[in-house]
C-alpha cells in the first residue's frame, strides 16, 4: 500500500517528462495516467485510512482516506474527460504534459498533511496552471495567466510566513500544529488557502481567469484545481475544531457572494465561473461531507464548461435567439438539473447531505444560495433548441466521449448516498427549483442590471488580501 | 528588533506590489517580499544558536535549527522559477504594451 501510494504520486510527474521525450504517444500516456488515478481512488474507498511519514520526523506526511478519495476521483475523472475532449484537437505534446503535471500536483496537494508539502504542491499547481492558461500565447491569455500567477504567489508568501510561525510554536509543520500556533499563523495560512481556493472576496481573481481560458483549461481549473486550496481548509476544520466555525462562516459567505454575482451575469462562462465560487462555499459550509459535494461539483462543472465551449455564442441574450442543437441542449439540461439539485442525479444527494450537516445558523443562507443556483441555471434550461445538422457536424467525437464520462459519473455517483431518496428530501429541492424558475421568469429573465467589475481589477485583488487578513485575525481573536 | 526589520521588509514588498504601477516594479516588489519571508525563516532557524549543525568531534551546544533552512531552500528555488516565468510573460507583453503599466494592460486585455 505504501509503495503503491508513492508510485501513484510519482507517476504523473514521471509520465509528464516521458511525454515530452516521446511526443507521439502523449495522448495514450496521459489518459493512462488518469485511469490509474481513477483505480487508485476507487481502491481507497475499500481500504482503511493510511498515514504515511516519509523520511524522518521532519519529513513529508501524507494521509489517504475516503475524503481524499473523493477529491482524487474528481481529479482523475475530470482530467480523463479533458484529455478525451482534446484527443482529436491539434494540441501539442506540451499541452498534454502540462495537463498531466497539473493532475499530479493536484493529487499531491490532496494527500499531504503538512504545510510545506502543501506549499510545494500548490506552487507547482500555480506554475502548471499558468502554462496551460498561457498555452494560446495570445496577449490576453498571457495577461490572465500572469495575473493568476502573481495573485497566488503573493498569497503563498503570506502562507509561508504562517507556516514559519506554526513551526516556531510546535517544531513541526503538520496540520494539527495549528492548534498550538499563535492566531496570526492561522490567519496567514488561511489567507493563502482562501486565495488559492478562490473563496469569498479573495477569490474574485477566479471569474476572469476561468472564463477567459480555453474551454478544456477552464473545465480543468474549475473542476479540480481550485479544490486544491479547499481540501486543506476542510482538513484543518476536521482536525482542529476551533477553526470549524470560521470555515463554515466563509462557506456561507462565499456561497452567497458567488450566487449573487451569478444571477445577474449574462455571459455563460462568467456565470459558470461565479458559480464555482458559490459551490466551493457549499463544500466548506459542511466540511465533514464536503468530499461528495466536491465530486459532484467537479463533474458537473467541467461538463458545463465543455458544453459552454460548443454553444454558438457566449452571450445568454444572443443564445435566446439562436436555437441550440438538441443533443447539446439535452446534455446542458441534465448538467443544469444536477447542479440545481434535481433528484435522480447525484447533485441531489450531495445537496441533501450538505443541507443535513449544516448548523442552525447556516440554514437560511445556504437555502438562499440553493435558490440562487436554481435561478441562474434556469437561464440554461430555458434556452431554445432544435435539430441543427450544422452545429452537430462541427462536434468532434471526443466531445461526446468526455460528456458521457462526466454525466455517467454523475448518475453512478448516486449510489454513494442512496439513502437521500425519501419523500421529504425529494419535495424540498423540487420546491426550491420551482421557486427559482418562478423568480427567473418574473424577475431575472428581463433584468439588464450589471454588477461592476471593480473588485476584479488586479490592484484590488492584491489590496483585498490585506482586508481578508484583518477579517481573519478579527475572527480568530474573538 | 531583527524580527521587526524582517516584517518591515515583508510589508515594504507588499505595499510596493500595490502602489507601483509598472509590472516589472511589481515583480521586484514581490521579490523584496519573498526576501523578507526567507529572512524570517533564517531568523527562526537561529533562535537557539548560530553554529552550523555539522557532525564532528568538537561539540558546541548552540546549533542552528537545520529544518527551516532546508525548507526555505525549496521556497527560494520555487520563488526564483516563478519569477523567471513571470519575466518571460512580461517580455511577451512588452511588445504590445511598452509602458507595462498594469492598468493599461488590463484595459487592453479585459473583455
Amino acid at each position: 500500500m505504501i509503495t503503491l501510494t508513492i508510485a501513484w504520486i510519482a507517476l504523473p510527474f514521471f509520465l509528464g517528462f516521458v511525454i515530452y521525450l516521446l511526443p507521439k504517444i502523449d495522448r495514450y500516456f496521459s489518459l493512462g495516467c488518469a485511469i490509474a488515478s481513477v483505480s487508485y481512488a476507487l481502491f481507497l474507498f475499500t481500504t482503511p485510512p493510511l498515514t504515511l511519514q516519509l523520511l524522518d520526523s521532519f519529513g513529508v506526511t501524507l494521509l489517504v482516506d475516503p475524503l481524499s478519495g473523493f477529491f482524487i476521483l474528481t481529479n482523475a475523472l475530470v482530467t480523463a474527460a479533458v484529455i478525451l475532449y482534446c484527443w482529436h484537437r491539434s494540441k501539442t505534446a506540451f499541452f498534454f504534459m502540462q495537463i498531466i503535471i497539473l493532475h499530479g500536483s493536484v493529487n499531491a496537494a490532496f494527500v499531504c498533511t503538512d504545510f510545506i508539502s502543501l506549499y510545494v504542491a500548490l506552487e507547482v499547481i500555480s506554475i502548471a496552471a499558468f502554462l496551460v492558461i498561457a498555452y494560446p500565447r495570445s496577449d490576453r491569455s498571457i495577461w490572465v495567466g500572469l495575473r493568476y500567477l502573481f495573485t497566488s504567489n503573493v498569497a503563498m508568501l503570506f502562507y509561508l510566513v504562517g507556516a514559519g510561525l506554526v513551526y516556531q510554536a510546535n517544531h513541526s509543520f503538520a496540520f494539527i500544529g495549528l492548534r498550538g500556533a499563535p492566531p496570526e499563523a492561522l490567519a496567514l495560512i488561511f489567507l493563502g488557502l482562501l486565495v488559492k481556493g478562490g473563496i469569498f472576496v479573495s477569490g474574485l481573481w477566479l471569474p476572469l481567469t476561468h472564463s477567459e481560458s480555453e474551454t478544456p483549461v477552464s473545465a480543468m481549473l474549475s473542476g479540480v484545481v481550485v479544490k486544491a486550496g479547499v481540501l486543506p481548509l476542510v482538513r484543518c476544520a476536521l482536525l482542529v475544531e476551533e477553526v470549524d466555525p470560521i470555515i463554515r462562516l466563509f462557506g456561507v459567505g462565499t456561497a452567497l457572494l458567488g450566487v449573487g454575482y451569478a444571477v445577474f451575469e449574462k455571459d455563460t462562462k462568467r456565470m459558470l465561473a461565479f458559480h464555482t465560487v458559490s459551490q466551493l462555499g457549499f463544500i466548506l459550509a459542511a466540511p465533514e461531507v464536503g468530499g461528495f459535494y466536491a465530486l459532484t461539483h467537479g463533474l458537473v462543472k467541467s461538463a458545463l464548461f465543455l458544453i459552454a465551449g460548443v454553444l454558438p455564442s457566449r452571450n445568454l441574450k444572443e443564445l435566446q435567439d439562436q436555437p441550440i442543437h438538441t443533443p447539446i441542449w439535452i446534455a446542458l439540461a441534465i448538467a443544469s438539473f444536477s447542479i440545481s439539485g434535481f433528484p435522480l442525479l447525484s447533485g441531489f444527494g450531495a445537496k441533501v447531505l450538505t443541507m443535513k450537516s449544516l448548523l442552525p445558523w447556516q440554514v437560511i443562507g445556504m437555502n438562499v444560495a440553493a435558490l440562487g443556483t436554481a435561478i441562474s441555471f434556469a437561464k440554461f434550461i430555458f434556452l431554445p433548441y432544435q435539430k441543427q445538422e450544422e452545429q452537430g457536424k462541427n462536434l468532434q467525437p471526443g466531445f461526446w466521449a468526455a460528456i458521457t464520462l462526466l454525466i455517467g459519473g454523475l448518475v453512478l455517483a448516486n449510489v454513494a448516498y442512496y439513502e437521500a431518496y425519501s419523500i421529504v428530501n425529494i419535495v424540498k429541492p423540487l420546491a426550491t427549483i420551482g421557486l427559482g424558475w418562478l423568480a427567473y421568469f418574473l424577475v431575472f429573465r428581463h433584468t439588464i442590471f450589471k454588477l461592476p467589475r471593480l473588485l476584479e481589477q488586479f490592484d484590488h485583488l492584491i489590496g483585498m488580501m490585506s482586508l481578508i487578513l484583518i477579517l481573519l485575525l478579527w475572527r480568530v481573536l474573538i | 528588533m531583527l524580527k521587526a526589520c524582517v516584517f518591515a521588509t515583508i510589508l515594504c514588498g507588499f505595499f510596493g506590489i500595490i502602489f507601483k504601477k509598472n509590472l516589472v516594479m511589481k515583480i521586484i516588489s514581490m521579490d523584496v517580499m519573498s526576501t523578507g519571508v526567507i529572512a524570517f525563516y533564517v531568523l527562526i532557524a537561529s533562535r537557539n544558536g548560530l553554529f552550523t549543525p555539522i557532525f564532528s568531534d568538537v561539540r558546541n551546544g548552540n546549533y542552528a535549527d537545520p529544518v527551516p533552512q532546508a525548507v526555505i531552500l525549496t521556497a527560494i528555488v520555487i520563488g526564483f522559477s516563478i519569477q523567471a516565468l513571470m519575466l518571460v510573460g512580461v517580455m511577451k507583453l512588452a511588445r504590445d504594451n511598452p509602458t507595462l503599466e498594469t492598468n493599461e494592460i488590463e484595459k487592453n486585455n479585459a473583455p
